[in-house]
């Protein structure tokens, strides 16, 4: 069973829920204890909360094709915040326009982004990332 | 980050009641004087512009002539971060897209009145040579571009904002010669912002349609256009058709005449149609109660809201097939998506070629209607049993006045709406998908429909967790998220199960 605790939200002004509210789901039922920011959340907001509880893990998600003005700079965040380890993971539709996903993807890799998640990306992928990364890190 | 409340002194109680003339004016003042572009506007100005438009670019009639002849009108989305940019499309949608309607749609920042962030998106966008935004920052640009715009096309132009804070962006769109305006209180408060009260969206949307309304005493008739997609993910009718009756009342009560109603597609035929005949129905049975008997009310069809399948010949299906349901639903109009939907903003060229899939399937369903088809008439019966006993209790709650009623059945969760993202609602709610393919409701919440309704609902949701071997409950209701966007190949297997 796994164990730790993660931060969610949805960042920035974006109101796009579902998905994020699907994932938050998924992790509570598989044994996390999930902070769940909602919509609508400011990237200082996730630091302050993962600062908060001492958490393992932000989770990222962005539809609206903003995130990419909304996520610079978010690992700076966590390192001035003394969170220079935490796993961070984003997701959703991340850039404006169709581009392609290497490119979308190395943009947020660039940003300090662990995991970047494509859309579509269901719950059971994240649930396997985060087994992976997390156990590598108590190693 | 919302609107800061208005001052004290602009402020009475919440009630329904047109808001009194040298209140507004006050209002007004207030409102055009936070940012630097709304002293652009000028209420005379903008009624002379509105009128110097030739009849075929102002929304209200051009709808008035759809309805009376039948027609389904096609419109997409579209808004991108710079003018050039914003200028380009709305001409690309207009000549390559046939749109009936073009759009402007303001980004995020904007419609969270973030407006010196949209200002370094602006400045990013330029940069980069790309838009950073995801729509067209109208209130930075201010009035003179925004008729740049409207002079741009020769189609009626319309506002998509999706906020609960339009009073500055509608100023700047209405003076400068846009006709139409999406957005309610009701329905974008619950589904665009998380802290703000239902109460305060209410009061803002109160402030657009007295605006809109006082174009219309001063001669000319504006759109305004209530987006009863809500979530956009899932939403049976009947709580779709709820908020539209209220929000249709909230905005006969400042004067608006013109009132177009939205709802997302099912993507059942027969659920489709029955909805858009009933959410008409329903606002026209209310508003006769309330004595407002002048006021149109046409139905417009969202292409699929909800998430998108990635291949786009899928994509391409649903675009099409949104059009034969809006078309034999008997909308006034249409709102179309792309291919692209799945990845997010389209092309202007993907953008269009929706538009023209969609116009070709409207023009294949000509004049086909399910009238008399019992399962047509059932659906029809069902939905007005479902809306009804909700309507009827938050005029009980308000002791008759619609926004008071509104913010305390919200209280109770007498309203809610699935998924929402507002702090003040429920969202205990949820919806699936039935064996059939119609939406229904899987858990009321606090929702006092009847209980023979509801057992219709249950029986059909059952039959769907049995076919598909899915637990009954919230699983299902996520598998009904999923659904649309999956793989052809898992949705119809080539060979039988």
């Amino acid at each position: 069973m796994p164990s730790g605790t993660i931060v969610t939200g949805v960042i920035g002004s974006d109101t796009h829920i579902v998905g994020n509210r699907i994932l938050t789901m998924a992790l509570e039922k598989a044994g996390y204890k999930v902070v769940s920011l909602g919509a609508l959340t400011p990237a200082a907001d996730f630091v302050k909360a993962a600062v908060e509880t001492r958490a393992q893990a932000i989770l990222v998600s962005s539809l609206y094709g903003q995130g990419e003005l909304d996520c610079r700079g978010f690992r700076d965040l966590c390192t001035e915040a003394g969170l220079e380890d935490i796993l961070l993971y984003v997701g959703g539709n991340l850039v404006v326009g169709k581009r392609s996903w290497e490119e979308t993807e190395q943009t947020y890799r660039a940003m300090g982004f662990d995991r970047v998640a494509a859309p579509g990306t269901r719950s059971e992928a994240v649930l396997e990332w985060l087994a992976q990364d997390l156990s590598g890190q108590e190693a | 980050m919302n609107a800061p409340a208005t001052a004290d002194s602009l402020r009475q109680p919440l009630s329904e009641a047109a808001i009194p003339q040298d209140l507004f004016a006050r209002m007004r003042k207030q409102n055009l004087a936070r940012w630097p572009t709304g002293a652009g506007v000028d209420f005379e100005a903008g009624v002379e512009r509105h009128k110097s438009l030739p009849r075929h670019k102002q929304l209200a009639p051009v709808l008035r002539a759809a309805d009376a002849e039948g027609r389904c009108l096609t419109q997409p989305r579209g808004g991108f971060g710079t003018f050039e940019l914003q200028r380009e499309l709305m001409q690309t949608l207009d000549r390559d897209g046939h749109a009936d309607v073009v759009p402007t749609t303001t980004d995020s920042y904007t419609r969270n009145e973030q407006w010196q962030l949209a200002q370094k998106g602006i400045e990013e966008s330029e940069r980069m040579g790309r838009s950073m935004l995801n729509g067209y920052p109208m209130v930075n640009y201010g009035v003179d571009h925004a008729r740049r715009l409207v002079d741009a096309i020769d189609k009626p132009a319309i506002m998509l904002t999706g906020t609960s804070m339009p009073k500055l962006t509608g100023e700047i769109g209405y003076a400068a010669g846009y006709s139409g305006y999406l957005g309610s209180g009701i329905a974008y408060t619950v589904s665009y912002i998380k802290e703000l009260s239902i109460e305060e969206g209410i009061r803002n949307y109160q402030y657009l349609d007295r605006l809109a309304a006082m174009y219309q005493e001063a001669g000319v008739e504006l759109h305004r256009r209530q987006p009863g997609f809500l979530t956009g993910t899932n939403i049976p009718p009947s709580i779709a058709i709820i908020t539209a009756v209220l929000d249709c009342l909230l905005a006969a009560a400042q004067g608006v005449r013109n009132y177009g109603l939205e709802m997302g597609q099912t993507l059942h035929l027969v659920q489709d149609a029955a909805a858009t005949v009933v959410c008409r129905e329903m606002c026209q049975e209310y508003l006769a109660r309330k004595g407002y008997r002048d006021v149109f009310t046409p139905v417009t069809l969202l292409h699929w809201m909800g998430a998108w399948p990635q291949d786009e010949a899928q994509a391409a299906a649903l675009i099409g097939y949104g059009g034969t349901l809006a078309a034999i639903a008997g909308a006034v109009s249409v709102t179309t998506k792309s291919t692209h939907e799945a990845f997010g903003i389209p092309t202007p060229q993907a953008n269009a070629e929706g538009l023209r899939t969609t116009r070709m399937a409207i023009y294949l369903a000509r004049g086909i209607r399910l009238d008399g088809l019992p399962e047509f008439e059932r659906e029809k019966e069902l939905i007005r049993r479902e809306v009804r006993p909700i309507v009827d209790k938050v005029l009980e709650m308000g002791d008759g006045d619609v926004a008071v009623g509104t913010v305390r059945a919200f209280e109770a969760g007498v309203l809610d709406i699935p998924w929402s993202p507002n702090r003040h609602v429920k969202s205990r709610v949820l919806p699936a998908r039935d064996a059939d393919g119609c939406l229904r409701i899987l858990d009321a919440g606090l929702m006092p429909f009847p209980k023979e309704v509801l057992e219709v609902h249950e029986e059909r949701l059952r039959r769907r967790a049995e076919r598909d071997r899915i637990a009954y409950g919230p699983e299902l209701a996520v598998a009904s998220v999923y659904e649309i966007s999956e793989p052809v190949a898992k949705l119809l297997p080539d060979r039988a199960r």
